[in-house]
């Protein structure tokens, strides 16, 4: 079972990156310089101000959510793809490609609408 | 990982040498992008430090250490220290499931008054079934990098860095989802090994009855698949935020995107990580597309057989031909990995509305497009 | 113990540890990130009952986007006062007794159910037998050939939900229309 190994290499990667982190932070120089002003977080000139309620394009919202409904389409072709040739050698082909190209159609007029309800147009 | 104590420890010690091997490529593929970028634009590089300036590795890592460690006071110290840790990980945990040569067989033999073996290593971490679905599964954790880091600067810039990252990679996700579907229905397996295998002997086309032999090419997915795997490359492009898909930075508007607030070690850290997916996506591209660790014109049995036929014996024989494969996969890796960095210093950056426009508008509807013309072939050639 | 043994505690620690933490963290990012490395945990319990292909899926599809999404949107919200308004509510007495109340019900039904089945070995888990791929392979001919129905019924729910999610991002107070 390969789980072992994943588990292994992971937690060895964690353990390493953070021993690498610590061993910077030793060995790295000494800040001589403390100001509050230095560590303030990167800024062009005037001091940042905290807004209540940032606005963000509702468009990030937009294209995570379409990204999970993609998503969940492609790896339902998955498994379909590698049943492919099997289904044909059975005899069963014509039956499993027409319900994929009813799926995929259904798949196409959504991408489609999509992109003709301007729901991915970036300016 | 193993059936008895010796064969675990040596699966682990292949684990650690793997993602060793990954890091310290990094400053390889550094010091080439420096040097390619400088042959390219008809400059020097870096070529102060040592021969060709090849110490200019070791002279960047002393100067990485040194740094001294900022925290801005706004950072959420916990997922500011995470993050770049979390950076190595799924690289590294995908490509080591990446085959890169035949097994090694090692005949039993006796330590501390026991015997032990017969053995068969794979020269890579661990064989996963399912090995494609695996690999971007765990590479679709990347994306929680980006955000712990943004986020945990407690950086303006850096949030709005780490979501356009973030939106970014999960739009070319699924072109390279659905352009790799292709593959899958022709192979008919999630397998890397298994695919590697199909991609044997000279070039052979089936369609109803006929077959037609090409005997000067080599069987290669490239040949089944050419829009696949231009689709493919190009989305694993914009999964590791490389030019001209970078637009996770952005002088003029995010400073330096999700890691602004980052310098020093945990900085290289994060560059540890895209080099990584770079690794990755080359990799995959090699095992697709480009028959894997085989070498063009001699199978793999044909290779086993000459090796067994010069060092008479099972064990150097799986030896020799495990090395020859593995010289053959990193020809072919690392033609890849050049291709990245010459395609960054070639092709000019894009806008980010024509980002999100190529991966939705372009990529996606032609993966469509790829999947439905291979299912068509493949029903009518083998109907 | 065995290893498999081992990495069957380690796993169900590990996951049930993040899905504790994700109740329990007062943060809502962290108990996002928890959330996540819960559904990274399922993932691996599932490749311990062999079931590949499904851990993948489990992986790319809750790990890797919606899991994103969440963490996404809730970084972009200030919750600090939505956290107290919730935290000290008026109805959170009464949400907290009814919580541990069905909590505890749900333990006690889920032991009692599963007390027969303490203790028995898998003597046919089909999966173990059929491999990494033809266990997926079997999954996609009952699902293209049995189930065909409701694969096309989920093709068109999802359709259903983009539209939705597309018009409710174009409606009065969204950002989309100008």
């Amino acid at each position: 079972m390969p789980l072992g190994g994943v588990l292994f290499i992971t937690v060895f990667i964690a353990l390493f990156g953070a021993f690498l982190l610590w061993f910077a932070a030793k060995v790295g120089a000494k800040p001589t310089y403390r100001d509050p002003v230095k560590f303030e977080p990167y800024e062009c000139g005037i001091p940042s101000v905290e807004k209540k309620d940032t606005k963000i394009n509702v468009k990030f919202y937009l294209t995570a959510i379409l990204f999970i409904l993609f998503d969940i389409e492609i790896i339902f072709m998955y498994p379909w793809a590698t049943t492919f040739r099997d289904s044909i050698a059975t005899g069963n082909g014509a039956f499993v490609f027409g319900s994929m190209l009813i799926f995929l159609a259904i798949f196409i007029f959504g991408l489609f609408w999509e992109i003709k309800s301007k729901a991915l147009e970036w300016d | 990982m193993g059936h008895d104590i010796f064969e675990i420890t040596v699966n682990g010690i292949k684990l650690v040498l793997i993602f060793l091997l990954m890091v310290q490529a990094v400053p390889m593929l550094v010091w080439l992008e420096r040097r390619g970028s400088a042959f390219i634009q008809n400059r020097f590089g870096p070529n102060r430090v040592g021969p060709l300036g090849l110490l200019q590795l070791g002279a960047d890592a002393i100067k990485f250490l040194t740094k001294e460690n900022f925290v801005p006071t706004s950072a959420k110290k916990a997922l500011f220290y995470a993050a770049p840790v979390f950076a190595l990980i799924p690289g590294a945990v995908a490509f080591s499931a990446i085959p890169m040569a035949t097994p090694v067989y090692i005949e039993a033999f006796e330590m501390f008054g026991q015997n032990w073996g017969p053995y068969r290593f794979l020269v890579q971490g661990y064989e996963i079934g399912v090995g494609i679905v695996f690999i971007l599964g765990v590479s679709s954790l990347a994306a929680y990098t980006i955000l712990m880091a943004g986020w945990g600067s407690g950086n303006k810039f850096s949030l709005m860095g780490a979501l356009r990252a973030s939106a970014q990679t999960i739009s070319y996700e699924l072109a390279l989802g659905l352009s790799i579907v292709g593959v899958i229905m022709m192979f008919g397996t999630f397998n890397l090994t298994e695919m590697i295998n199909a991609q044997q002997g000279p070039l052979t086309f089936k369609w109803m009855e006929y077959t037609v032999t090409a005997n000067w090419l080599p069987n290669w997915g490239i040949f089944f698949q050419p829009l696949g795997a231009l689709l493919f490359f190009t989305a694993t492009f914009a999964e590791s935020n490389r030019l001209p898909f970078d637009l996770a930075e952005g002088e003029s508007e995010l400073v330096a995107g999700f890691h602004t607030e980052y310098g020093g070690f945990k900085m290289n850290l994060f560059f540890i990580g895209e080099y990584a997916h770079m690794m990755i996506a080359s990799g995959l591209m090699t095992v697709f597309f480009f028959g894997g660790y085989s070498i063009p014109y001699f199978s793999v049995a044909d290779v086993q057989a000459w090796a067994l036929s010069v060092t008479q014996s099972e064990m150097s024989a799986s030896i020799l031909s495990a090395l020859l494969h593995f010289l053959s996969f990193n020809i072919k890796f690392g033609f890849f990995l050049w291709t990245f960095i010459w395609v960054r210093w070639t092709l000019p950056r894009f806008r980010y509305d024509q980002l999100m426009d190529l991966g939705w508008k372009t990529m996606l509807p032609w993966a469509l497009a790829n999947t439905i013309i291979t299912a068509f072939i493949i029903y009518f050639a083998t109907i | 113990m065995t290893a498999d043994a081992f990495l069957f505690w380690f796993l169900a620690i590990v996951t049930l540890g993040s899905g504790l933490s994700v109740i329990l963290l007062s943060n809502p990012i962290y108990s996002a990130l928890s959330l996540a490395m819960t559904m990274v945990g399922i993932s691996a319990l599932f490749v311990t009952l062999n079931a590949y292909f499904i851990a993948g899926v489990q992986l790319i599809v809750y790990a890797g986007a919606v899991m994103v999404l969440f963490v996404m949107v809730i970084m972009l919200f200030d919750l600090k006062s939505d956290t107290v308004a919730f935290a000290k509510g008026k109805f959170t007495g009464a949400l907290k007794v009814a919580s541990v109340g069905l909590l505890a019900g749900l333990v006690v039904a889920a032991i009692d159910l599963s007390k027969g089945l303490i203790g028995v070995k898998d003597g046919e888990n089909h999966l173990v037998a059929l491999g990494d791929m033809e266990a997926t392979k079997s999954l996609g001919r009952i699902l293209f050939q049995k189930y065909v129905f409701g694969f096309e019924a989920l093709g068109v729910l999802l359709l259903v939900i983009a539209v939705g999610a597309v018009s409710l991002a174009r409606s009065k107070g969204g950002t989309h229309e100008h």
